[in-house]
């Protein structure tokens, strides 16, 4: 069976796609870096891939916000392809995260603000519960686990007016909410259940078979 | 020119106030500016797109062209540096349909105060780089705006010396009489009328201790000892050492690590935020420029300043407060935004660092041995510069910081992570691709110094008019020695040029050709305007161009310069005052306890480490921190994401010890650094060392005591067979002040690197199980001497103990045969002795500990070379006679408890203060 194709987007600035990469190859797909500027060129699309993953990193140097000129090229100039990507399996991790809510994949009434500390913060097993109400396709099988992987971060409190256009999908314990997010609020998938975003980092602990099995199920949905 | 409209974006809460200055205003707001220049007025919809786009409509608002307000003032960069952000604001403002010609950054600060200005004055501007502006500022462009200014001569072979003198020091430039000489020998062998300004600055960078290291040639050329001691290990694991970037230390499968690291004492001491950025960016472009390009997989840093809560010891320089915040503000944002995992880091605080500090940082970096020999250029290459653009920062950065200058306002470097994590990536496609002949980064002296020492074996002609600038109008010697950040230079054959520059800008890095590599031996510098690129790329390298100015053209021999050599004699220790630990009791340290735990040397400084990305990369397996937040004494990474096979990285540097006998420290140093290593697992045979000396240069017998410790620390690495393989010094540890002149001591950081085949060998440092013994092993150092001990009861010993190196040795060896079965874990003895040990381990395990003996110097020497062992009581048998093993203590039930006779040690006090103190510390 041919494997799926996982593309993980390379903005300048990004820097966690070595070890995402592997994840998803790991996980049974074929990974290849898919670069903006082939994108914007027209060479490549962001939606020729079984999956995408928008990963960490610090895109334009976060220059104007986390993620906001990344996110701003999405949102102005590949709004229709990200559509399209978007009715597939997708992840966006961290960086990625803050770029897909700047491009309005989770709806125009969600941010990700400056962490409750005012600065950046790492832990390595930072905990998180998945929700057990969640149906999102990256988190299947997993509802109501303890998952422990890395945070960091300086610019992840999730924050909303509205619900429209997310829904819960990770929540940090009660005592340990590493960012002061609304409601413990670590993760959130679109209401197709197609698209993950988080601020930490599964992708960092790849000898964790627990925290492997969000990519194994994103490369298992994208195969139908 | 442009318009230019200004968009204020200011949060709808009071989050971005910082709340240092809170504290002093209370009613203060903060907001910033932004200017941007478009290409034609945009009409008012366009002006509010613009304004959408560099809000976050969520958390800030916006208003357009609003007037400063009067009880406001704002800061910002000097004209002439080009704020970072200034490409992705005009990026911005393109991609909502409004193009823009330039941008500028500004934070601005509000308040009724009168004390405003003064406030923000002193805590929120730079000097030496911002300016503090209390009413609107007039800008009529953004762009940099200047004219050329032309290379000024001068007839220095007719000068008498105190001309000379004049000269040399003149425009900030560091050349004493016998370099002068040296060029006014130079004009007459080449037959001048005179020589540039041009040709003196290049050679005043050239000719640098920074550059030419000239205080260890001078000193018996301490580098060749190093280096044949290397050799003399006939270590095979040594891929190469010294000569490159980094030196390379040989790993599993094909592949090889990188080691380097470097210091920004000077910059940091003038701009703590930028030199300690710059320090992290400077050492993660060796690893980039190390053979034909290497990736950086780890950083790590130390730094030593004054005591916080005192003044600054010059005018208008940082104080150790605010170095101490500055440097974790610049090295999150450095090593983060890189996205390269932090290994270790640490801060001391040491009145001897209050004038200058020690600001190190260091990376590794992986490699394949197939890449790792540095590539040479061959004639006609293209001399090709990459990364960021060139400006009128770092200047005299090399030259002035060696000889222990006043470093002015333009030798502050202003570093951008985002170009250097742009290019990282292109280099290793380049690389890949087999289309780099030759790297190197671009640090001190800049162009002069990368291009002019990647040309010494075929010539080198370089056009300063095309490198891409960020202030105009620069002079030729101005492009030249430049120290601007994140810069590579790059030998590329002319037929692979083509598919480079397809990669560059794939990567969106920006890249000149500047020059070619001739075939003359000579390096060439000319300034015409009306070569373009595509002339350079065109010409024919065997007939160089007629050019408007000629900065200089020489062949190389005559820059070579041979420091006079100066006798070293075998240093004089001072009169010993003997160690005495009788003047101190246990019932004062169960007293002062808390104030060891809080010691800087001792306590947690999670507060800056847990802003550190330790995890970026996937690679972490072991450290900075256990799961129980306690700092581990080692770092290990599985670089290769196929194999398990482990790098481990240790350092080792106490400074206090130094103060008192530096090559018996260093000794200490050396050994502690390798025990450390060989206690995690790693075979002595597969470690290796780097070396970053710092010292003082106006002390007496500065060069007696260096050249003391290199001899030695060459002596100890031919003995223990672990070559150091990278290394470098500082030797301007002086400084005049306001209090007089402050002398660093004569020190080394010493850092060791090893390898195991497979990582689940390693040797955690968290107890396993109650009922298993501690057991002391290794070589005491019992001296009070340096310790934290010292500083909290006032001893006045200078007794530094004097560790046999053969004995070292034997220990090494054996205590590489105890086996994780007889050693589940182990933790390293250092700064605050047992005691402290012994409560790290509490806290890190969960479990108590009862120690066998409360005498104060058993709980609080600092044995360097000693290991606190985790044994079952039916495996201290088994122990080799080698270790010197001793019981000092049996670990208990939880919870966590360092149990000494009837006292419990570690007390709420004793927690609070190793928690929290290094917080408040920085608060």
């Amino acid at each position: 069976m041919t494997k799926p194709t996982a593309a993980v987007l390379y903005f300048p600035g990004t820097n966690s796609h070595l070890e995402t990469m592997v994840a998803f190859e790991r996980a049974g797909a074929k990974a290849e870096l898919l670069f903006l500027t082939d994108v914007l060129n027209g060479t490549k699309t962001l939606d020729s891939c079984d999956v995408l993953c928008i990963p960490g990193g610090f895109s334009f140097g976060d220059h104007l916000g986390a993620g906001a000129l990344a996110g701003a090229y999405l949102r102005e100039e590949l709004q229709g392809q990200l559509s399209a990507a978007s009715e597939k399996p997708l992840i966006a991790i961290c960086n990625g995260f803050q770029i897909a809510m700047r491009s309005g994949v989770f709806g125009p009434d969600v941010t990700l603000d400056i962490n409750e500390s005012g600065t950046f913060h790492h832990a390595m097993y930072q905990r998180h519960i998945v929700d057990q109400t969640t149906n999102c396709v990256w988190l299947d099988g997993l509802s109501n686990d303890e998952l422990r992987f890395p945070c960091a971060h300086g610019e992840g409190r999730f924050r909303f007016t509205s619900r429209d256009g997310w829904q819960p999908a990770l929540r940090y314990p009660d005592d340990d909410n590493p960012d002061g997010s609304t409601d413990n609020i670590a993760g959130v998938t679109t209401p197709n259940n197609l698209v993950l975003g988080l601020m930490n980092h599964p992708e960092r602990l790849l000898s964790d078979q627990r925290n492997q099995q969000i990519f194994r199920n994103g490369v298992r949905a994208a195969q139908g | 020119m442009g318009v230019i409209h200004k968009f204020s974006v200011c949060r709808n809460d009071d989050f971005e106030t910082p709340a240092h200055l809170r504290a002093r205003l209370s009613d203060l707001r903060c907001w910033r500016d932004y200017y941007i220049e478009f290409e034609q007025q945009p009409d008012a919809a366009s002006l509010q797109r613009v304004a959408n786009a560099l809000a976050n409509g969520h958390v800030e608002s916006v208003t357009i062209d609003a007037a400063m307000p009067s009880d406001a003032v704002q800061v910002s960069y000097h004209r002439g540096i080009v704020d970072n952000e200034s490409d992705s604001i005009c990026e911005m403002a393109a991609l909502v349909g409004v193009p823009a010609l330039a941008a500028r950054l500004a934070r601005v600060y509000q308040s009724s105060s009168r004390e405003l200005v003064e406030v923000i004055g002193a805590e929120a501007r730079n000097p030496n780089i911002e300016t503090l502006h209390e009413t609107e500022p007039e800008l009529q462009t953004l762009l940099p705006l200047a004219t050329y200014e032309a290379a000024q001569w001068f007839d220095v072979a007719a000068m008498d010396d105190e001309q000379l003198i004049e000269l040399g020091s003149a425009n900030g430039r560091s050349l004493e009489l016998e370099k002068m000489r040296l060029i006014a020998e130079i004009q007459t062998k080449l037959g001048s009328a005179n020589v540039s300004d041009a040709l003196l600055e290049s050679l005043d960078a050239r000719w640098s201790d920074h550059c030419a290291h000239t205080t260890w040639k001078a000193a018996g050329n301490l580098l060749k000892v190093l280096m044949q001691s290397s050799s003399d290990t006939n270590n095979k694991n040594i891929v190469s050492m010294f000569y490159d970037n980094a030196g390379i230390w040989d790993f599993y499968d094909g592949y090889g690590i990188a080691l380097k690291a470097e210091t920004h004492n000077g910059p940091t001491a003038v701009s703590a935020y930028f030199g300690q950025l710059t320090k992290i960016g400077g050492v993660l472009r060796d690893i980039l420029g190390t053979g034909k390009g290497a990736d950086p997989i780890g950083v790590f840093e130390y730094t030593a300043t004054g005591v916080p809560g005192k003044r600054a010891p010059i005018d208008n320089r940082p104080n150790p407060h605010q170095i101490a915040n500055e440097t974790i503000r610049a090295v999150k944002e450095y090593g983060n935004t890189f996205g390269v995992p932090m290994m270790q880091s640490k801060m001391e605080f040491n009145d001897s660092y209050s004038a200058k500090p020690f600001a190190l940082g260091g990376s590794i970096g992986l490699i394949p041995n197939a890449m790792a020999e540095q590539g040479k250029p061959q004639v006609g290459d293209m001399a090709l510069i990459i990364g960021g653009l060139t400006g009128n920062d770092g200047i005299h950065g090399a030259s002035a910081s060696s000889a222990g200058a006043q470093m002015d306002t333009t030798s502050v470097q202003i570093g951008s992570p985002l170009e250097e994590i742009k290019f990282r990536e292109a280099i290793l496609e380049l690389r890949d691709a087999g289309l780099i002949r030759a790297i190197t980064d671009m640090g001190a002296a800049g162009v002069n110094s990368a291009f002019g020492e990647m040309g010494e074996d075929v010539g080198i002609w370089i056009n300063t008019a095309v490198v891409p600038l960020k202030t105009s109008g620069l002079a030729m010697w101005r492009i030249l020695i430049s120290e601007s950040q994140e810069r590579m230079a790059l030998a590329v054959a002319p037929e692979n040029l083509s598919d480079a520059r397809e990669i560059l800008d794939k990567h969106r890095v920006r890249n000149a050709v500047i020059g070619r590599f001739t075939g003359t031996q000579r390096f060439a510098v000319v300034h015409e305007d009306k070569l373009t690129q595509q002339d350079i790329v065109s010409m024919d390298v065997s007939k160089l161009p007629e050019v408007a100015e000629t900065g200089f053209d020489l062949p190389y021999e005559l820059v070579t310069y041979r420091p006079a050599q100066i006798e070293v004699a075998k240093p004089r220790a001072a009169s010993r005052i003997e160690s005495s630990w009788e003047n101190v009791t246990f019932a004062d340290c169960v007293t002062k306890l808390a104030q060891v735990a809080g010691d800087a040397r001792v306590c947690s400084q999670r507060a800056a480490s847990m802003q550190y990305d330790s995890s970026v990369g996937g690679r972490t397996h072991y450290g900075p921190f256990t799961k129980s937040d306690i700092a581990t004494g080692y770092w290990a990474a599985k670089p290769l994401y196929t194999s398990d096979a482990a790098v481990v990285f240790a350092s080792s540097f106490t400074p206090n010890l130094f103060e008192f006998h530096p090559v018996l420290a260093a000794r200490q140093t050396l050994v502690a650094a390798l025990i450390q290593q060989v206690v995690a697992g790693v075979a002595l045979t597969d470690v290796c060392l780097s070396d970053n000396f710092y010292t003082p240069h106006l002390i007496d017998q500065a060069n007696e005591w260096l050249a003391a410790m290199v001899h030695e620390l060459a002596d100890d690495a031919r003995i223990f067979g672990t070559p150091f393989i990278s290394g470098k010094d500082s030797s301007a540890g002086s400084t005049n002040t306001r209090d007089g002149v402050i002398h660093v001591p004569p020190a080394v950081f010493i850092a060791a690197l090893g390898k195991v085949p497979d990582a689940v060998n390693l040797r955690p440092e968290t107890w396993t199980k109650p009922g298993n013994l501690l057991v002391q092993v290794g070589l005491e150092t019992p001296s009070i001497a340096g310790t934290v001990a010292a500083d909290v009861f006032g001893s006045s010993s200078n007794e530094v103990d004097e560790i046999d190196v053969f004995g070292a040795k034997a220990l090494l060896d054996s205590l590489q045969q105890v086996s994780l079965d007889v050693s589940p874990s182990a933790r390293m003895i250092g700064s605050g002795g047992l005691a402290a040990t012994a409560m790290k381990g509490a806290l890190d395990s969960g479990l108590g500990v009862r120690l066998a003996e409360s005498s104060p110097q058993m709980l609080l020497a600092e044995n360097r070379c000693c290991a606190l062992l985790e044994v079952s009581s039916d495996c201290f048998g088994e122990l080799p006679v080698q270790l010197n093993a001793r019981v000092v203590g049996e670990i208990i039930e939880g919870p966590a408890s360092v149990k000494a006779g009837d006292e419990e040690l570690l007390s709420d006090a004793v927690r609070d203060a190793y928690f929290n103190t290094f917080t408040e510390v920085l608060a």
